[in-house]
């Protein structure tokens, strides 16, 4: 692109990514540890966002998906001494596998009724990830879990996770935008925005379907891993029904397809909750307030404030 | 152990089954499903217990009183707030959602912890067979009888009741013969308020009244409703009085760490085998 | 741009402004608890006893001359939220912290205390996990849940004579830990328990758990839970005709046990962090408390804050006096306290793993309130 657009989107892209990779050298440990959730955080709002922009579901599944990918990774280092690097392919695996199966049967249904299932398979994953203590502990949660290592040299502090952090939330992001070009891609937004027309020409609408949750619990997976490993604590009410309202609200707040948008809202929303503080009781009046007046008024997403789309979007952008 | 299980069931059931028409109320009209549902009926049992005290009515005033505000808060919100929400289905449910947050930490700041209400329908004991309950849980069944046929009635000898089915049914014909279907539509959520509301102040007397007492109730009340088919209004009585009594009876029978599991099982089982519910019908719905 | 210099100059006056209560030699006493969400009123108790403490400590001239400030965190009772908190209070850096409410918060913030060797005095979590052989940092001054429910056990079968006994607890760690503790104990004693039923914390009616309670007709019914679910289970429990007295530990502890359930309550024994009839200083520590706070809009919880303004006034203060802000010395200063402190009878001391080993205090639900347990 060589756009005078083309050349300015390069070096606010630069910019940021300058500003983020100094951030840990003059933010204060508290501001790094908040960044550091928010990048956490990308994962499964990114991952909700294959769903509801690309193949118009909407999950309230999330949290609960995230926690599976938490509790796998947590009860591999803790009850099995397995290194934490080697639990990341079966935490993941495990939460697409029990999203499929869970999730997969309801994929096919409408887009309302299967809303209503994701809500089912939310509580009934915390309700089991509480009451099962002989797996998982139940309320007392899992405690000490190590922290991710490469070799001798462990990601012990805030800013030494603030690293892996960014690297993954970038990989996320660079995947997600490989997958979404793709062919599978192209069936995922054929199929939301009209799964008779997808149909008829042949996109395997159920496959299709069934591939965009897996991926999204993948991203969940992914997300809860990193998770536990910064947090170093699980504890069901970490993946309740609140945790899968936040990423929904991030997801779409972020806007229908954009994933740059899912970022951003997923920051700012996240730093709200922690600039909300001082409000006390008020705080969550105030989260409240802010997620029905988005919906009122930026039902499109916040970076309608920000950017006057084009009416159609190229194929390949996101 | 089984009378005790199966008639606080029932009540509870009650309870779930006149919060579900809430939903079901507004599914049908708008094919929305409202995630402040829940924070209504608290709403209902706040407003009761507040008119309670200062205006110490009777159980019968009370209710009515209470349900004809809910019902105009229920206009009113759908002027300023639902109405700007139709966007999508995910900006309905995360506006609502929303709403439902501003609602629980409104009542929050006023009243931070649980309340006792007073005993507007009388504190003896009836005995039926090993059962022993508050009368309370007698009212509740009568009123929510009293309730369905009131409603059934205004459905299908009214006009407003007619209009109601009517825009329901395919809004844009009902609009092309008279009917005004912003005025209906806001008529709608005025009744799901109001009926929320009243279950409320029904549930008041029997535990402590607290800002979270919709969460739990709130998702209860939608699995009844998609259990029992959320288009279909018998339907959704039934399935509200069958998760009552079924969470309580695993919860005695087979075990009480796991009893909220029966009324989300059953919803995720009940959309995979049949979506429109035990008594849906399958509507016409846009993909 | 004119407008830009002014608003950045206005920013750091009022950055400045922020931070010229807590001048470099103020110690700075971290706290944190929970003072919205769940634990509210638990957690309000604690910050009240905490700026009692503190205030009477500066208004004594301070500690060698150096005024205590509060640096209050706020975990919302949610373990997540609780690691956030703590994190900031190590980033102050604050010179110690004591306060922690909830099990599963203080579970989670702990680790964070232990990593950073940031001294920690835990005032409202009664887990035994708190207080292991693996913490170093962290101290207990409550009494954890094990020897709690331990006693509460021996005093239902030696005391009360119980032989039937039910329990229903809450499914939150707080109930579990209880329930697990309180069963090994009867075992111990010889006695089966005749129904053992769990409930979730937001859970309001108790018809299911009730029921089978019911038929197992039990003479005692063992409480593990607390507010609002305990006062709950009890009205429900004599509405079901159920006549067996209750018995408890701590999470009962609270007066609002007897304002919900002015009746069913009755005759509940139950242990407890702190009564003020135990002696008379503790008694005039409680006028003295609910004089100063009756006025704001929470009502005052003396339990735990009576163990926040000990914690501070008794062991904080004396051992930031003899060891400065040291960490390490006081740490070390802490871990060797022992004393008498206005409420606990006897003398206490923490033992290896951080816990202070005390007697605890007895009470029952007389005529609506906590009196001393006579013994019947």
């Amino acid at each position: 692109m060589t756009t005078s657009t083309g050349l300015r989107r390069w070096w606010i892209g630069a910019a940021a990514l300058a500003a983020l990779l100094a951030l840990p050298a003059f933010a204060s440990q508290y501001i790094v540890h908040i960044a550091n959730f928010i990048l956490i955080y990308t994962l499964p709002v990114i991952g909700l966002g294959f769903l509801t922009g690309f193949a118009g579901r909407v999950s309230l599944a999330q949290g609960a998906l995230f926690g599976v990918g938490a509790y796998t990774t947590a009860l591999l280092t803790t009850k099995f001494g397995w290194t934490p690097i080697a639990t990341f392919v079966p935490s993941v695996m495990m939460t697409v596998v029990l999203a499929v199966a869970l999730g997969g049967a309801a994929v096919r249904l409408a887009g309302l009724y299967f809303v209503m299932a994701t809500i089912g398979i939310q509580q009934i994953v915390w309700i089991v990830l509480m009451n099962w203590i002989d797996l998982t502990n139940g309320p007392q949660g899992v405690r000490s879990i190590p922290a991710i290592g490469f070799g001798n040299y462990r990601l012990e502090t805030p800013q030494q996770f603030y690293f892996l952090a960014l690297v993954a939330a970038g990989i996320s992001y660079i995947l997600a935008k490989r997958v979404i070009g793709s062919r599978l891609g192209l069936y995922l937004r054929a199929l939301s925005d009209d799964q008779l027309a997808a149909s008829s020409v042949a996109v395997e609408v159920g496959r299709a379907k069934v591939i965009a949750l897996a991926l999204s619990a993948a991203w969940a997976g992914a997300g809860g891993f990193l998770y536990a490993h910064y947090v170093r604590f699980v504890h069901p009410d970490m993946f309740g029904l609140d945790a899968s309202v936040l990423y929904l609200v991030m997801s779409i707040f972020g806007g229908y397809r954009s994933i740059v948008g899912m970022i951003v809202a997923t920051g700012l929303l996240e730093s709200a909750t922690e600039y909300l503080r001082p409000f006390g009781e008020f705080r969550m009046i105030a989260y409240g307030m802010i997620l029905l007046l988005g919906m009122m008024f930026f039902p499109k997403g916040i970076l309608t404030l920000v950017r006057r789309r084009a009416s159609v979007p190229a194929a390949g952008k996101g | 152990m089984f009378d005790q299980l199966f008639i606080g069931g029932l009540a509870t059931g009650c309870i779930y089954a006149v919060v579900g028409l809430g939903f079901t109320l507004v599914y049908r009209t708008l094919r929305m499903v409202n995630f402040a549902q829940g924070q209504v009926f608290m709403i209902g049992a706040f407003l009761g217990l507040v008119t309670a005290e200062r205006a110490h009515l009777p159980a019968l005033p009370l209710l009515f009183v209470v349900s004809a505000i809910a019902f105009a808060l229920g206009m009113v919100l759908e002027r300023l707030v639902f109405r700007r929400l139709y966007h999508s289905h995910e900006v309905f449910i995360v506006g609502t959602i929303g709403l439902g947050i501003v609602l629980t930490n409104v009542v929050r700041v006023f009243f931070p912890g649980p309340v006792p209400f007073p005993k507007i329908f009388g504190s003896h004991v009836v005995q039926i067979g090993t059962a022993r309950f508050q009368e309370t849980y007698v009212w509740v069944v009568i009123s929510t009888l009293v309730l369905v046929v009131l409603l059934h009635a205004m459905f299908t000898y009214t006009r407003a009741g007619r209009a109601l089915r009517a825009v329901a049914a395919d809004a844009e014909i009902a609009g092309t013969v008279g009917v005004n279907v912003n005025r209906t539509i806001a008529l709608t959520f005025g009744l799901s308020f109001a009926v929320a509301a009243i279950a409320g102040v029904l549930i008041g007397p029997l535990y402590f009244v607290s800002f979270d007492m919709g969460d739990m109730v709130g998702l209860k009340a939608f699995s009844a409703a998609v259990f029992g088919g959320i288009n279909s209004i018998p339907g959704t009585i039934l399935g509200g009085l069958a998760i009552g009594v079924l969470e309580n009876l695993a919860g005695g029978y087979i075990s009480s760490a796991y009893k909220d599991l029966v009324a989300f099982a059953i919803l995720l089982v009940m959309l995979i085998w049949r979506p429109t519910g035990l008594l849906g019908r399958d509507m016409p719905v846009k993909v | 741009m004119k407008i830009g210099k002014l608003v950045s100059a206005v920013g750091m006056m009022g950055c400045m402004a922020m931070a010229i209560p807590a001048i470099a030699q103020d110690i700075k006493l971290g706290v944190i608890a929970g003072m919205s969400g769940p634990g509210t009123s638990y957690g309000i108790g604690i910050r009240q006893g905490a700026e009692m403490a503190v205030k009477e400590i500066n208004a004594a001239g301070g500690i060698k001359g150096r005024k205590i400030s509060l640096v209050i965190a706020d975990d919302a009772s949610d373990p997540a939220q609780s690691v956030t908190a703590m994190q900031r209070l190590v980033n102050e850096p604050v010179d110690l912290v004591v306060g922690g409410f909830g099990s599963s918060q203080v579970l989670a913030n702990m680790d964070v205390a232990e990593r950073a060797g940031m001294p920690y005095i835990v005032v409202g979590a009664t887990n035994p996990n708190i207080t292991t052989n693996k913490n170093k940092w962290t101290f207990r001054v409550i009494l954890s849940d094990s020897i709690q429910a331990e006693q509460i056990a021996e005093v239902a079968v030696k005391r009360l004579g119980m032989k039937r006994i039910a329990v229903i607890n809450d499914a939150n760690d707080y109930g579990v830990g209880n329930r697990n503790v309180f069963l090994a104990r009867l075992k111990k004693l010889g006695i089966e328990p005749v129904a053992v039923v769990s409930y979730q914390s937001a859970d309001k009616d108790f018809t299911a758990q009730l029921s089978r309670i019911r038929e197992a007709n039990p003479d005692g019914i063992a409480v593990f839970g607390t507010v609002p679910a305990a006062p709950a289970i009890m009205n429900q429990a004599r509405d079901l005709g159920i006549k067996a007295r209750f018995i408890g530990t701590g999470g009962l502890a609270n007066e609002e046990l007897m304002t919900l359930a002015p009746k069913a309550s009755e005759g509940t024994v139950l242990t407890t962090y702190f009564n003020e009839d135990v002696d008379p200083e503790a008694k005039a520590w409680a006028n003295r408390y609910v004089k100063e706070f009756s006025g704001s809009s929470q009502p005052p919880h003396p339990v735990l804050a009576a163990w926040e303004y000990r914690a501070i006034k008794f062991i904080a203060a004396p051992c930031l006096e003899s060891s400065g802000t040291d960490k390490d010395k006081l740490r070390q200063c802490i871990g060797h306290w022992k004393g008498k402190i206005f409420g606990v009878p006897g003398e206490a001391y923490f033992d290896k793993t951080g816990q202070l080993i005390q007697q605890s205090v007895l009470v029952e639900v007389v005529k609506g309130a906590f009196q001393p347990f006579k013994g019947k």
